[in-house]
């Protein structure tokens, strides 16, 4: 099976098959589920329509989360089976898992300032996700940060096992740190239960958002194998023109 | 096994000794960094008493990773590292000599100026022994996260700088653990000690691996 894939065409004809079934799953169940979530759901008896933005914060969290394990999956293929599509997915995945992080602080920030009055505040989730986003950063900084690009792809695979690793220390040590500096009765989000007309759009976002993430990252990976072949092309020595 | 990993210790730190100016500039950095925050703060004392352990646990940090940008480039250049690739020593203990060099020349001056710093802020001297056993625990992880950092970033451009994005942000465990083990007010230890203990036997475990694993194939490594 991996062997088959290992053939970046024979992978890409593949997903390209799959392509016009995620479109529509994305684009279906995204606008039902944005309708749902911005029209028809209740305003919450707490936060009002503030609650709406869980509609896009917390699909994006999870993919945040989705990506920073792919990533590790993809080290782990390319490090232990040299899976050279590993790495090209790699490549692809981690800037759209680093937007994800971004975007879920974003949207956090502007939903803490009406909720919590403060747009950012040193709890150990919010903490965890920003270290998080500077992780996507290093990985990328480091994949790129080579005169030759291949070069840069050991050591990416190598941090993102290390970051497999050490990611949950670092969640768990913000964790420590914060439930011994604040109360965490202070940062309690919604109700304690996600009534159905809630959690309907919810679920419709989340399975749009991983259609979506899929989409992209295909899209990515076709576009940076479409750029390894330009340059083997480039760098191949001409015949008698 | 042992014998040449003694060796390779002797050369770094003889190494180290010929450039020993390179040792003053990185304990003269701590103390700058040290006296800075005073400077931003000003001179209220009841201030400085709290925060004197987190400003000199960054202190610290910025210490001991301004020295690993450079750490294998030298031996890159001169095809030591290939000479090591292939002797009986091999890449993973030359990895740890490597780690242990950098803590003799590093971090070890560091604890001996903490008591002149922790005097500058006013830490109470009972607080001391507290704070150089987490200091010393702290110091050992993270010149082997810099370990790390420096195999993986060896040949990148602005080493330097990515060495920092790279490894400050894996640094935070030990910076938490750190800083809250050297506030504990009842003995020298302290679930937060062992919690940094923790840490730095996992680093022990995976540092000379991943750093054999960067350093070794590194340069031959074709893409698809």
């Amino acid at each position: 099976m991996f062997d088959y894939l290992a053939n970046p065409s024979r992978f890409m004809r593949l997903a390209n098959r799959f392509l016009p079934a995620l479109v529509v799953l994305a684009v279906t169940t995204g606008a039902v589920g944005l309708y749902q979530g911005l029209v028809t759901s209740p305003p919450d008896y707490q936060q009002g329509d503030t609650v709406r933005i869980i509609y896009i914060h917390v699909p994006a969290a999870w993919l945040a989360l989705f990506g920073y394990v792919g990533l590790g999956i993809c080290g782990i293929f390319y490090i232990v089976w040299r899976h050279p599509l590993a790495d090209v997915a790699a490549r692809a995945i981690a800037p759209v898992g680093a937007v994800f992080a971004l975007l879920t602080l974003i949207t956090g920030s502007l939903w803490g300032k009406p909720m919590w009055g403060a747009w950012w505040v040193w709890d150990a989730r919010l903490t965890s996700m920003l270290i998080l986003f500077f992780f996507y950063l290093g990985y990328m900084a480091l994949a790129n940060g080579f005169d030759r690009p291949e070069r840069g792809s050991r050591p990416a695979a190598l941090l993102a096992l290390v970051g497999l690793i050490n990611v949950p220390i670092v969640k768990f040590s913000v964790d420590w740190w914060n439930t011994l500096h604040q109360p965490a009765s202070l940062l309690r989000s919604g109700g304690p239960a996600v009534d159905p007309t809630m959690l309907t759009p919810l679920v419709l976002m989340l399975i749009a958002a991983h259609a979506y993430f899929a989409i992209i990252v295909i899209y990515r990976m076709r576009a940076l194998l479409g750029e390894r072949r330009l340059t083997a092309m480039l760098l191949r020595p001409r015949g008698h023109a | 096994m042992m014998i040449p990993f003694f060796a390779q210790i002797r050369r770094d730190l003889a190494i180290a000794w010929q450039h020993r100016q390179d040792l003053a500039v990185m304990l003269v950095f701590f103390v700058i960094i040290i006296a800075l925050f005073p400077l931003a703060i000003g001179p209220r004392q009841a201030v400085l008493t709290e925060l004197g352990v987190p400003i000199i646990w960054i202190a610290a940090l910025l210490a001991i990773l301004a020295g690993f940008d450079r750490l294998f480039a030298q031996d890159v250049r001169d095809g030591w590292l290939d000479q090591v690739s292939l002797s009986q020593l091999g890449l993973g203990w030359y990895a740890l000599a490597k780690a242990v060099s950098h803590w003799l020349t590093a971090g070890l001056p560091l604890l001996v100026m903490t008591p002149i710093m922790a005097a500058l802020l006013d830490i109470p001297m009972a607080q001391l022994p507290v704070l150089i056993t987490a200091l010393l625990v702290g110091s050992l992880a993270l010149t082997l996260l810099g370990v790390i950092g420096a195999a993986l970033a060896e040949g990148a451009r602005h080493a330097g700088a990515l060495l920092a994005l790279l490894v400050l942000p894996l640094a935070v465990p030990i910076l938490i653990f750190g800083v809250l083990a050297s506030n504990h007010d009842s003995g020298i230890v302290s679930p937060h000690l062992m919690l940094l203990g923790a840490v730095l036997a996992v680093l022990l475990a995976i540092a000379p691996l991943v750093a054999a694993s960067a350093l070794g194939t590194g340069e031959t490594e074709t893409g698809l």
